[in-house]
């Protein structure tokens, strides 16, 4: 359950936003997570309620959208998406392959009024 | 959308705070020529077994540092402090990992300038531990082979960002269904550079070549270390 510790960093950030801009009530918090990390939506979702209750953010939709990995060969730089994590190059065959998306764990955007 | 309701951009890791203490970690480890890894596994792996096992053979060339993560007792410190080791306990009080903060606070109770390799063994969990950065030069599992060979290809997470993979309790390979063939092709399939050593902590078969590789990679670091001081 490393989500509660996710969803502290989530409200760190939302504070951070929110001491620079007036905002009456959070509607929508967007987070992005890849499909190679650990963190589950609905573990998200759950530890989501906890920290927003009796907060600006109370009530609000939290949207998690999951990033698929993406990875590219070492050796003739194809991208390919890394369906079943199994990292081999659909192309050669080689399993030196780079990820370059899918490890984010990012707050994207939040919709206030 | 409503006339009021707007979108504020954030785009930042929530991971950030700890991201950067790690890496206040990782500068103190390095001051210190210091080489810290970060030990995970499921509980019952054998990650603390390992220690007890190789410290004696580490303990006579380098000088060693042990943090023990644990959810709530000082079992696992208590087996390593025999070994008169420095070792310091981290509880997390329900806690499934460890974090760079909670590192970073333990770390003043180490003489880091004496102390050539710093292990930490993070709490018994594949899944959490693998997102949180600790400012270690590289990670290590302990997965014992009873655990089944499907278990790379569940948490491939972990094994992507792992440097080396210790498989235990070899031992008893006879004695259940585990196909090792799969289980390491699954791994270099995840990880095609990962180091994989089989042992046993019970007999003792194959810790030499786990511990020498460790000594080797400390030497490694140092001297990385030394020449990067020489540029400087």
């Amino acid at each position: 359950m490393h989500e509660m510790s996710l969803m502290g960093g989530v409200f760190e950030l939302i504070e951070q936003t929110l001491s620079q801009h007036e905002v009456e009530r959070v509607l929508q918090v967007k987070l992005r997570v890849g499909e190679l990390t650990n963190a589950q939506p609905d573990a998200l979702q759950m530890a989501f309620e906890a920290y927003s209750k009796d907060t600006i953010c109370e009530g609000a939709d939290l949207l998690v959208e999951r990033v698929p990995v993406l990875g590219r060969c070492r050796d003739c730089h194809h991208e390919f998406n890394v369906e079943t994590m199994f990292f081999l190059c659909p192309n050669c065959q080689n399993t030196g392959i780079e990820i370059i998306q899918g490890e984010e764990l990012l707050l994207e955007s939040l919709e206030v009024e | 959308m409503e006339p009021n309701r707007r979108e504020i951009e954030v785009k930042a890791k929530l991971l950030g705070s700890n991201n950067m203490q790690a890496d206040l970690n990782r500068a103190h480890f390095r001051e210190n020529n210091c080489l810290a890894i970060n030990l995970i596994g499921s509980p019952g792996a054998g990650k603390t077994a390992l220690l007890e096992k190789t410290l004696p053979q580490l303990i006579v060339n380098l000088q060693v540092g042990v943090i023990e993560g644990d959810i709530f007792t000082s079992k696992d410190a208590d087996r390593i402090a025999v070994h008169e080791v420095p070792v310091v306990q981290i509880n997390t009080g329900g806690g499934c990992h460890l974090d760079s903060k909670m590192v970073s606070k333990v770390l003043p109770e180490f003489d880091c300038k004496s102390t050539d390799l710093m292990i930490i063994e993070n709490v018994g969990n594949l899944v959490c531990p693998a997102d949180f950065d600790l400012g270690e030069a590289f990670k290590v599992i302990v997965l014992s082979i009873v655990e089944g060979d499907d278990k790379p290809a569940k948490y491939p997470v972990i094994f992507r960002n792992a440097k080396a993979v210790v498989l235990n309790k070899m031992d008893l390979e006879a004695f259940t269904d585990v196909n090792m063939g799969n289980m390491k092709q699954d791994i270099r399939i995840i990880n095609p550079d990962i180091h994989i050593f089989e042992v046993s902590c019970r007999n003792g078969n194959g810790l030499e070549a786990w511990t020498s590789w460790l000594s080797q990679e400390v030497t490694a670091y140092q001297e990385k270390e030394n020449l990067a001081g020489t540029k400087l």
